[in-house]
């Protein structure tokens, strides 16, 4: 079998699984700082050039971010969004289901993939994160970004 | 949410954050953790199928990941062979200048492996000396069949 990299679609859900994992063992050997700690030095390294267009573009380019990732991964979001303010209302989490449907319990910190690395996106920057709501079965959740002191 | 795009970078910061706790026996563990724990459906595979289950195994995920590779399959033989010519993880490490991946970060894949695969009665060989331009070959072969030679010997 031969292929190159322009044959297929980068898509391997199987990555939120371990990922999963990844927290779970992180938890269990460390700690949940560790796994808080950890998320956030990730989300400052990694998301570093998106954090750097927050601070120059507002939440637009935090809108357009998750915009693209969950056009990539499905799950249906439903966005409001101003200058001031960004609510992402996730449906059903895609990670969550991936990991449900192979037969994996999902970790007890889970939800930090989307609330640490959240409020990690936001520091340094005029903007402030906040988990309004987070099911933990489905990870459906309202995610709220807002201009801090609006 | 981490799109399981962003998985690879998530990935070896986990191993740093891990070095940075325990050095790096606290990232062998790790991947010895994974090994066991999250690569279930290689060992059923190859435990159903045979070599063949090597096959069908990184025939899913080597797709999924987008890689750019040759897979040869050889049941007669008793061997596999991936050739990477260009490994998706180790490609964006070159590709996205701001991240700076674990040093040993290639090395996972030959502890992941190893340990499933070995104690079902396959040898797992990985040469890495090019992974630095992501391309390497595994290279899995049935325990007592001989190199370059086809006769089967009963260990």
């Amino acid at each position: 079998m031969d292929r190159r990299a322009s044959d297929n679609v980068y898509l391997h859900k199987d990555f939120h699984g371990a990922l999963n994992a990844g927290i779970e063992y992180l938890h269990e050997h460390y700690g949940a700082d560790a796994v808080r700690d950890y998320l956030r030095q990730f989300t400052i390294v990694y998301y570093a050039p998106l954090i750097s267009r927050m601070k120059n573009e507002g939440l637009s380019a935090l809108k357009e971010h998750f915009e693209k990732i969950y056009e990539i991964e499905g799950g249906g979001i439903k966005i409001s969004f101003s200058e001031d303010e960004l609510v992402i209302d996730v449906k059903v989490c895609p990670a969550v289901l991936h990991i449900w449907s192979q037969g994996y319990p999902v970790a007890r910190l889970f939800l930090e993939t989307t609330k640490t690395v959240n409020e990690a996106l936001c520091e340094g920057t005029p903007f402030t994160a906040e988990l309004i709501e987070y099911d933990e079965k489905t990870g459906r959740s309202v995610q709220r970004f807002y201009r801090s002191g609006a | 949410m981490i799109s399981c795009t962003d998985f690879i970078p998530a990935y070896s910061e986990l191993f740093k954050y891990l070095e940075g706790k325990g050095g790096k026996k606290a990232v062998v563990d790790f991947w010895n953790y994974l090994s066991d724990n999250f690569l279930g459906n290689l060992k059923s595979l190859v435990e159903k199928n045979g070599i063949r289950g090597c096959w069908m195994y990184w025939s899913h995920t080597l797709n999924e990941e987008a890689a750019d590779f040759t897979m040869e399959l050889d049941e007669d033989k008793g061997e596999f062979i991936i050739t990477m010519h260009n490994c998706p993880s180790k490609g964006r490490f070159i590709k996205e200048s701001h991240i700076e991946p674990y040093h040993d970060y290639c090395e996972h894949c030959d502890i992941l492996y190893r340990r499933v695969l070995e104690p079902l009665g396959y040898e797992y060989a990985i040469d890495m000396s090019e992974c630095d331009k992501a391309k390497c070959v595994a290279h899995v072969r049935i325990k007592g069949i001989e190199k370059n030679n086809d006769t089967q010997t009963d260990k």
